[in-house]
């Protein structure tokens, strides 16, 4: 009796496992067809974004905190990696230790500013960034303004950087929809809708924000320290900079904050945009992304996958009718 | 440091404040009524710079006159920006994800169309005045930061008024102390907030038009001054206007004496060593601190 009523749920969620596990399937199948090497970089890129923005959206979607600075924890983990590498660790290494690091930067950033309510937060991530990056820039051991250079002492192979980042993009998934499900992921979301409502159930709002802050700076500075091993040279303008915060923020929004495919399509987008606009139009891709960022709050704060759900509620209603 | 070099370095952090109250009190009369952190208000600084700078070069207007000038100009700019962005903007009681992102979005906005603009060079507003000195014996004081501290208590002073002697200002102060109540006595709250959007506008391309006195500046001018009004009004605890006061003076003066002992490469990492310590010591900011010193003395 309880199989039977178990086993439509188990099919249920069978279902909808698929379309997720085909398209890794095919995304990992992709490097044998004749993909060009500018493709696969494209791609690789794109899938560094998605785990950085999957990660912005634990904190900024599910817990609705949002930050204008994890260029922080994308920099922080990229020079982790560089100095690893460059020290003679496992690159494979360097990645949780990036993570790790950016955790760590996180609890510092978060200690102070989630003690308070109110916009304190948002506000201070865009003075921590600025803070670093200026660090950064003046920090002798890292070459300062230009830049560090990370040497290998092995053959660049480009599929080894692909598939890389599509574990870094699959494990971010995971963990978001771990977090999602648990009752850790229940906590932020009851701390989003009402803080007061989840502090008098039992959910302390500051660790819970604290934890979601240092889960999704481990992402975003894996993502980061990925990153850098592909590029080999990373400068405190390119990871640190204003824009790079810009961007990490703004995949989740196109996408759909607060979901979990919502951060997955606004990276692929965002990294195709990226690839066509600046490219093009080095001067106003900024200018786009704020017109989109408006249009998108004023008009679908759900991004796209709330439009794809306001398509399909269309499509039902008409078929009824 | 000689006592010369403390008086010269104390009158240079004075004259900072007045123009950084000037700067941030935009933001806290819009965070006051409507619960918006405007972090456009960088780039209404940057477009407040670039008003005085045209009818400068341009027109030939002195650059106080486009000061002047840019109040009713960027008045008028408020309320059509709060009129076009009006759904997304909802007077709120506290800050919301949706606002926030508003405000960034525009903020990107400004900035990138000042770049298309004015492009990336560094322009400044050079006149007479911006190299002159008043000497007291061995006191220097920069005549341009002078006329700007004036210009800016002015302009601060007719703030006051408006907002202690006007009908429109008592419904302000009255919107950031209870928005319901102020349904009940009849005050129209969108027209308000609306005219205070405007307001707060205003203040900032003015305050933006003083301080392209001051520096030269760029389409990205207002970032740091950004931050800047941040840690300003976070001190002086969000909706406080005399909490303005202080926080610029807390603000002018660490910067100001700090160069005496952080390297200036470094500079740009103070206003945020600030807000944290205003975060960790004075959560409320400067106002909150001071009522609870008051109601510990009445218990």
């Amino acid at each position: 009796m309880s199989a039977a009523a178990q086993s439509p749920g188990a099919a249920a969620r069978a279902l909808r496992a698929l379309p997720p596990l085909l398209l890794l399937g095919l995304l990992a199948a992709l490097p044998f067809f004749d993909l060009g090497a500018n493709q696969i970089k494209v791609l690789f890129l794109t899938f560094v974004s998605i785990g950085a923005s999957v990660g912005w959206n634990i904190l900024g979607g599910f817990a609705g905190q949002v930050s204008f600075g994890f260029a922080v924890f994308y920099g922080l983990g990229a020079y982790t990696t560089a100095v690893g590498i460059n020290q003679g660790l496992s690159p494979y290494l360097t990645y949780p230790l990036a993570g790790a690091v950016a955790a760590v930067a996180s609890l510092l950033v978060g200690l102070p500013t989630f003690r308070l309510r109110g916009p304190y937060f948002a506000i201070a991530t865009i003075g921590v960034s600025e803070a670093t990056r200026v660090i950064m820039t003046n920090l002798e051991f890292t070459g300062g303004a230009s830049g560090y250079r990370i040497t290998e002492h092995v053959p660049f192979r480009q599929g080894e950087h692909y598939y890389t980042g599509l574990i870094l993009a699959a494990c971010a998934v995971v963990v978001s929809i771990a977090v999602r499900q648990s009752r850790f992921g229940l906590g932020l979301r009851a701390i989003r809708d009402d803080q007061d409502a989840a502090a008098d159930s039992g959910v302390n709002p500051y660790t819970y924000k604290l934890a979601a802050h240092a889960l999704a700076a481990a992402l975003t500075g894996a993502a980061g320290g990925v990153y850098a091993r592909y590029a080999a040279f990373i400068d405190p303008e390119g990871v640190f900079g204003f824009p790079r915060s810009v961007g990490i923020l703004l995949m989740p929004v196109i996408g759909g904050v607060n979901t979990i495919w919502g951060p997955v399509i606004g990276g692929g987008v965002y990294g195709v945009i990226e690839e066509e606009l600046v490219a093009r139009f080095p001067q106003i891709h900024l200018l786009l992304y704020g017109v989109l960022v408006m249009l998108i709050i004023l008009f679908e704060p759900g991004g796209v996958v709330g439009l794809l759900q306001r398509l399909r509620r269309l499509v039902t209603r008409s078929k009824v009718a | 440091m000689t006592a010369v070099d403390f008086l010269n370095l104390l009158i240079a952090a004075l004259l900072l404040a007045g123009t950084y109250a000037a700067m941030a009190v935009g933001m806290t009369v819009i965070y006051g009524v409507m619960k918006i952190v405007n972090l456009a208000h960088a780039g209404f600084l940057m477009l407040g710079a670039y008003f005085v700078y045209e009818l400068h070069e341009r027109a030939g207007l002195h650059p106080l006159l486009g000061v002047l000038l840019a109040f009713p100009a960027f008045y008028f700019l408020g309320v059509v920006v709060h009129w076009t962005l009006g759904r997304g903007v909802p007077v709120s009681d506290t800050p919301t994800l949706a606002s926030l992102l508003l405000m960034f979005g525009l903020w990107l906005v400004l900035q990138n169309v000042g770049y298309l603009v004015w492009g990336t060079d560094d322009r400044a507003i050079l006149t007479p005045m911006t190299f002159a000195t008043i000497r007291f014996g061995e006191i220097t004081i920069p005549k341009i930061g002078l006329v700007v501290f004036v210009s800016a208590i002015v302009s601060l002073a007719a703030l006051e008024f408006v907002l202690h002697k006007t009908w429109f200002g008592r419904s302000i102060r009255a919107l950031i102390q209870n928005r319901y109540s102020c349904r009940i006595v009849g005050i129209h709250v969108e027209r308000t907030a609306r005219m205070t959007f405007g307001l707060g506008i205003a203040f900032a391309g003015a305050a933006g038009g003083l301080l392209a006195l001051l520096y030269p500046f760029s389409p990205d001018f207002g970032r740091p001054f950004l931050l800047r009004s941040f840690v300003i009004i976070v001190l002086g605890g969000l909706e406080s206007f005399s909490g303005v006061f202080v926080g610029a003076l807390i603000l002018a003066l660490v910067e100001t004496f700090s160069i005496l002992a952080v390297p200036s490469s470094y500079q740009p990492a103070i206003s945020f060593s600030l807000l944290v310590v205003a975060l960790i010591v004075l959560p409320g900011g400067v106002a909150g601190f001071a009522s609870r010193m008051r109601s510990r003395r009445a218990g």
